[in-house]
């Protein structure tokens, strides 16, 4: 009996140890991570070291029995340290509720990862809504995890998974399932495996989670249903097209605003508190900013903080946007980015490509109704056709980017807020969109019916004429090509189409607050963090005449805008799946605001042959009042590139506005920054040839509030009794980059 | 509503691109994207030499039948215009005035079957944009560069050298908008961007402090700068994000600028001697910068011979002429680049690629059997020495050459026909096999790819580039 034991103490050990040294290069190889994993190889060791000690101590035992009590305890010592890594190693394989899962009384608290359907209320005999809610799930998994390879974008193994009749013939090794047997279907044993099996599906990315793989095999188990309606459903959000009006809830005190009335019942639904207003200062250089796109001077600040009206903030956003071109130049750039219009850029050397400027300025300066704009646009005169006739290329360009394709994709992207750049070239793997309602939308503006092509192969067959939703209308795809534009003009401004105020409507408020009621921008069947919001922001913005500057004020002056600004915890803040809307968050200035505050404060940044576009020879009344030019007016250039100007190759409906080296190198030593502050530095120190007057007439200008003393002494130490122009201009560039001056709180 | 818990979910999975979109940060790595981390690497750096303009492979790397000039000769007849040279390699030569670089190549591979894209009516910049991005312009994205892949999912060797350098080219030539478009990290954030160095002689003068700003003020306004910040009240509202990534940035090109590593950029430090060697021009002492720099740990590096229109190796007319020039520009630094980065061992772990966005020839324009609208006027018979000469854009059968970091020594790969039209007849590769080739010697997943707007895009189109090992060790 000894003999057997200690024979099963070698084994023992020694099947220990070789576990231990499998267990690490398999961790190594699979990559997997965490602590259950550190606990479990840790232990691991313990007992490889615990079972080198046993040998020992079953050998010394032999001849030395005083060592016998060492050897027991160790004994029990090493089956406990055992008995503790197979547990640990078991939550790796199996999962950390591998032994409670079973248990009667464990609930499944927790909604599964994908899905929050109740898998249990499968298990009895489906009624024919409940066939069509598993499908529509079996479809979402499908969708979300298996399109990218398996659809019309990409066919691997002859298998596509996203309509019925393909699911049920299967790939090129026959059908993938046997309904009502789960266990001689393909699919299940495939998406069962283990990551590194060589059969496992998805073979890239993540595995599905138990939750899918047992609706899949729920469905399979249940003789796969399929009925006719459960096409009709879609497996991606989709947001209403038609508008809705929410009531407001009722006045409270100081939220008379609908914004407020709005926000705050989304607030208390999210137990979350209002802040404090912002002081003075704080909302003039916040105004301005946002709707000039300029930083207030110490004597605008003082006539404001002044002013005894106690409506005084909504009187001076009115007079904000009725310094017309101060406006004007401001949200030029805004629209400049989204209509890819621009000064120079690729296309315009061979002619294939047209500047809108003169029209867009036009526009913002008499504040065109949106609705009038957005006519404009489509159906377009000579100044106002560069947005829809692209950027032609000389050469051959892939039919995804032909002038038609690129009309649909931009109108969709800007006017729309949908992505329709999958669909150009496939059906799309994203969202419900076809190839062939790519095209039909395309073709509204081509000068003969487009051939479609799918993954750039012509298919031969001809493209329909339709807009994107049959509810907007018909287009009459005889007609020529101007009376399409005209069709497609007046049927996307209907009131009826509720999209095209919600996607301007939420373009407008991520300019004001930071970030869009619905992110991205662009994709406006995403959730917002309030429907209410958004759509009677847009229901309203319909019924008041599509009128900007309203909606610019209306937002201004709301309780939630004047409120303390937000801090952006990290990169990924903004997008987050679970974002909370607390308020306005803190930004970065735009390359032009940061060029004009230092034109501005400094010396002008641009010379007078930098200047592409001059308002005031385009429009007589239009004054030229600054002593600079804005930089919304020059040619792209290197520094408004690092500060995060885009070339306008494409639409762009969000500033990169991510600090990098590049940038900060620019900033850093870059000419230009360089010489304006140079000669900045020379003007201060003749106006203001006292240090302390200096300093002070500085801060006044440049963050609108005294030095404090901490401030004052280090610019004292910097510039001594008489400021040198050197000393200035490093005192400029100090103040100029510190965040207090780049951010707008 | 069941369907919206997963369509969030699906969000999360698929649409970090939009953090491009919204100007917060890098995108993430697709899922889709294979693990790369135990690839074998047998590269850390990379140098582009890239002829710019379209360099005729018949004057070049893959000469054929001498046709001299004489008055009266037929167009047809011109095969090449300058006699042949022979390489270092048994029976390969190459054509007058590349001697140098023919006796540097048993330490690499000769390409000569590059097919470039049929684009349709030829634009050198969308050819270019092709060759540098591996897409064909437009797309509906704005790609990124090579360099800027690279410099993504590597990082900087040395974190003071930014990991993608651009020498030699100025954006104030004709076609300047259409070299800025690619020019660019696009969608992968502003941080990869090229650094540009115009001109390789005042290289320093991107990596030192403002010009009239000594060190000493220099320092003291970096002082002043955090001095400032900590006085000012921005403490008060706590950490923010785009806060704390400023004053990151501004720290960082601080260390840059303040560095003596930045001495790298610097040609006056260069031993005179090593310094004439290369000094052919802007486009040698390009290669000498890129020399000094791989040394100090750039990551990537393209140095080109400037592209304006009909200058360099545009040639449009005066072909055979022009090309003295060129070669006289290429040939030695070139030569002395491999040779220096070889002696240094440095050429193990650095690949250098010498190439050009097409070729050309006497009479075709595009490829044989996809022809497209002539550009030049050559008359059948030529009278003129301003006609002799490649002064057509071809695209069937380019030369590259292609040294180290794992690439074959004294190798040949690929073959064009000995008679007109000169294309490729064996091994042919196109972009998206050389910069998957240059993927995988760095290690770079094949099937990397980022989910802009919740699409998968990948380094080369649809993933599908194919590794060439015919060309690696």
């Amino acid at each position: 009996m000894r003999k057997a034991i200690n024979l099963m103490v070698y084994f023992g050990a020694t099947s220990v140890f070789s576990s231990v040294i499998f267990g690490l290069l398999l961790a190594e190889n699979e990559g997997t991570a965490g602590s259950t994993l550190d606990i479990h190889k840790y232990i691991g060791i313990a007992a490889a070291a615990l079972s080198i000690a046993l040998i020992y101590f079953v050998r010394k035992a032999q001849s030395h029995p005083s060592a016998i009590k060492i050897y027991r305890s160790l004994l029990v010592i090493t089956a406990v340290d055992v008995g503790f890594a197979g547990h640990y190693g078991a939550s790796l394989t199996h999962g950390e509720s591998f032994l409670t899962e079973t248990l009667p009384f464990q609930t499944d608290e927790e909604a599964p990862e994908s899905i929050t359907i109740n898998l249990a209320s499968f298990q009895n005999e489906l009624s024919s809504e409940q066939e069509v809610q598993l499908v529509t799930n079996v479809r979402s998994v499908f969708a979300h995890n298996c399109y990218k390879c398996h659809s019309g974008a990409k066919i691997e193994g002859d298998l596509r998974l996203d309509e019925k009749e393909f699911i049920f013939a299967g790939g090129e090794s026959g059908p993938i399932f046997e309904a009502g047997n789960p266990d001689n279907s393909d699919l299940i044993r495939r998406i069962s495996l283990s990551k590194n099996h060589k059969d496992v599906m998805p073979s890239k990315g993540k595995l599905l989670t138990k939750e899918e793989i047992q609706l899949l095999t729920i469905w399979v188990e249940k003789g796969a249903p399929w009925p006719e309606k459960a096409d009709n459903f879609s497996v991606y959000r989709v947001a209403e097209l038609a508008p809705r009006k929410p009531n407001l809830p009722p006045v409270k005190s100081g939220l008379e605003n609908p914004i407020d009335r709005l926000v705050n019942q989304y607030f208390e639904k999210n137990s979350i508190e209002w802040t404090e207003l912002v002081d003075d200062r704080t909302f003039l250089r916040r105004a301005y900013l946002d709707i000039v796109g300029l930083i207030p001077s110490p004597s605008d600040l003082e006539e404001f903080e002044t002013d005894p009206d106690p409506n005084k903030r909504s009187l001076w956003v009115e007079r904000l946007l009725n310094q017309t071109d101060d406006y004007s130049q401001h949200w030029l750039t805004f629209w400049n980015d989204a209509l890819r219009n621009d000064y120079t850029g690729t296309g315009y050397i061979t002619g294939g490509r047209f500047a809108i400027t003169d029209w867009i300025y036009t526009s913002l300066r008499y504040n065109k109704p949106y609705d009038l704009f957005v006519k404009e646009l489509l159906s377009p005169t000579d100044k106002s056709k560069g947005f829809i006739e692209g950027i032609r290329w000389r050469g051959t360009v892939n039919a995804s980017q032909r002038t038609e394709m690129q009309a649909a994709q931009n109108v969709g992207q800007v006017i729309l807020g949908l992505n329709l750049k999958c669909a150009s070239c496939h059906d799309s793997f994203i969202s419900d969109w076809k190839l062939e309602e790519s095209y039909a939308f395309a073709n509204i503006f081509a000068d003969s019916t487009l051939e479609i092509s799918r993954c750039e192969k012509p298919t031969g067959k001809m493209a329909q004429t339709k807009i994107l939703w049959e509810d907007l209308g018909e287009i009459d795809s005889l007609a020529t090509k101007a009376e399409k534009l005209q069709q497609l003009a007046d049927q996307l401004v209907q009131p009826k189409n509720g999209r095209l105020s919600r996607t301007i409507v939420n373009r407008i408020w991520k300019q004001m607050m930071g970030r869009g009621i619905v992110e991205p921008v662009d994709e406006m069947d995403n959730e917002p963090w309030s429907q209410d919001l958004l759509d009677w922001l847009a229901s309203d913005f319909t019924e008041n005449g599509y009128d900007i500057k309203r909606l610019i004020k209306q937002i201004a002056t709301s309780k939630i805008y004047q409120s303390q600004s937000i801090p952006v915890p990290s990169s990924d803040f903004l997008l987050a799946e679970d974002y909370q809307f607390e308020g306005m968050v803190r930004r970065r200035m735009t390359a032009e605001q940061f060029s004009d505050a230092v034109s501005l404060l400094a010396a002008p940044l641009f010379d007078s042959i930098e200047v592409k576009f001059k308002p005031y020879e385009l429009i007589p009344e239009a004054t030229q009042n600054r002593e600079f030019t804005r930089a919304s007016l020059v040619a792209n250039n290197e520094f408004l590139k690092a500060l995060g100007r885009p070339t306008r190759e494409i639409v762009s409906t969000s500033r990169d506005s991510q600090a990098s080296l590049l940038q900060a190198l620019e900033l850093s030593n870059g000419d230009k920054l360089n010489s304006a502050l140079q000669k900045g530095a020379v003007t201060w120190i003749e106006t203001y040839p006292d240090s302390e007057k200096l300093t002070r007439e500085l801060f006044a200008k440049a963050v609108l509030r005294e030095p404090n003393s901490k401030e004052m002494e280090l610019a004292m130490k910097t510039f001594g009794e008489k400021p040198a122009a050197p000393e200035v201009q490093d005192f400029l560039w100090a103040l100029f980059l510190s965040p207090e001056f780049q951010m707008i709180y | 509503m069941n369907y919206l818990k997963s369509r969030r979910d699906f969000i999360k999975k698929t649409s970090a691109a939009a953090m491009a979109t919204m100007g917060m940060g890098a995108p993430l790595a697709g899922l889709l994207s294979s693990c790369e981390s135990k690839m074998k690497t047998t590269a850390d750096s990379v140098i582009l030499l890239f002829m710019a303009g379209g360099m005729a492979h018949t004057e070049t790397f893959d000469p054929k039948r001498h046709t001299p000039f004489r008055k009266g000769m037929e167009a047809k007849e011109i095969l090449s215009t300058f006699p042949s040279i022979p390489t270092k390699l048994d029976g390969i030569q190459f054509s007058e005035g590349l001697e140098n670089i023919a006796s540097v190549m048993d330490k690499g591979t000769l390409i000569r079957s590059y097919q470039a894209a049929d684009l349709g009516h030829i634009l050198h910049t969308r050819h270019q944009y092709h060759f540098h991005t591996c897409y064909e312009p437009p797309q509906s994205v704005v790609v990124p560069h090579l360099g800027s892949w690279i410099a993504k999912e590597k990082g900087a060797l040395n974190p003071v050298i930014p990991p993608f350098i651009n020498i030699g080219q100025r954006f104030t030539v004709g076609e300047g908008e259409e070299l800025k478009a690619f020019h660019t990290a696009g969608f992968l954030g502003s941080e990869y961007g090229p650094f540009m160095i115009p001109d390789p002689t005042s290289g320093l003068d991107s990596v030192r402090p403002p010009v009239g700003m000594d060190t000493k003020r220099f320092e003291s306004r970096n002082q002043l700068y955090k001095d400032l910040i900590a006085a000012g009240p921005m403490g008060e509202f706590g950490s923010d994000y785009q806060k704390e990534s400023l004053k990151r940035s501004m720290e960082q090109a601080y260390i840059l600028l303040n560095s003596p590593e930045a001495k790298a950029f610097d040609l006056s430090q260069e031993p005179k001697e090593s310094y004439d060697k290369y000094n052919t021009g802007k486009f040698g002492l390009g290669c000498l910068l890129a020399k000094r720099l791989v040394n100090q740990g750039a990551r990537y590096i393209t140095v080109t011979t400037e592209y304006e229109p009909f200058m360099g190796w545009d040639t449009h007319d005066n072909g055979h002429t022009r090309l003295k020039d060129m070669k006289k520009l290429i040939d030695a630094p070139i030569a002395q680049l491999i040779k220096d980065l070889d002696e240094s061992g440095k050429l193990d772990r650095t690949i250098v690629l010498v190439a050009s966005e097409f070729s050309r020839d006497m009479l075709t324009e595009g490829r044989p059997d996809l022809k497209v609208k002539d550009q030049v006027q050559v008359p059948d018979i030529v009278e003129d020495l301003k006609n002799f000469g490649m002064h057509r854009h071809f695209t069937d059968g380019c030369s590259m050459l292609m040294f180290g970091g794992g690439i074959k020594r004294g190798h040949v790969f690929g073959k064009t026909a000995d008679e007109r039209p000169c294309k490729t007849i064996e091994n042919p590769i196109k972009i998206d096999g050389i910069h998957q080739t240059i993927y995988h010697a760095l290690g770079i997943a094949s099937d990397l790819n980022y989910e802009i707007e919740q699409r998968p895009f990948y380094t080369t189109p649809d993933g599908h580039g194919k590794v060439e090992t015919g060309l690696l060790t």
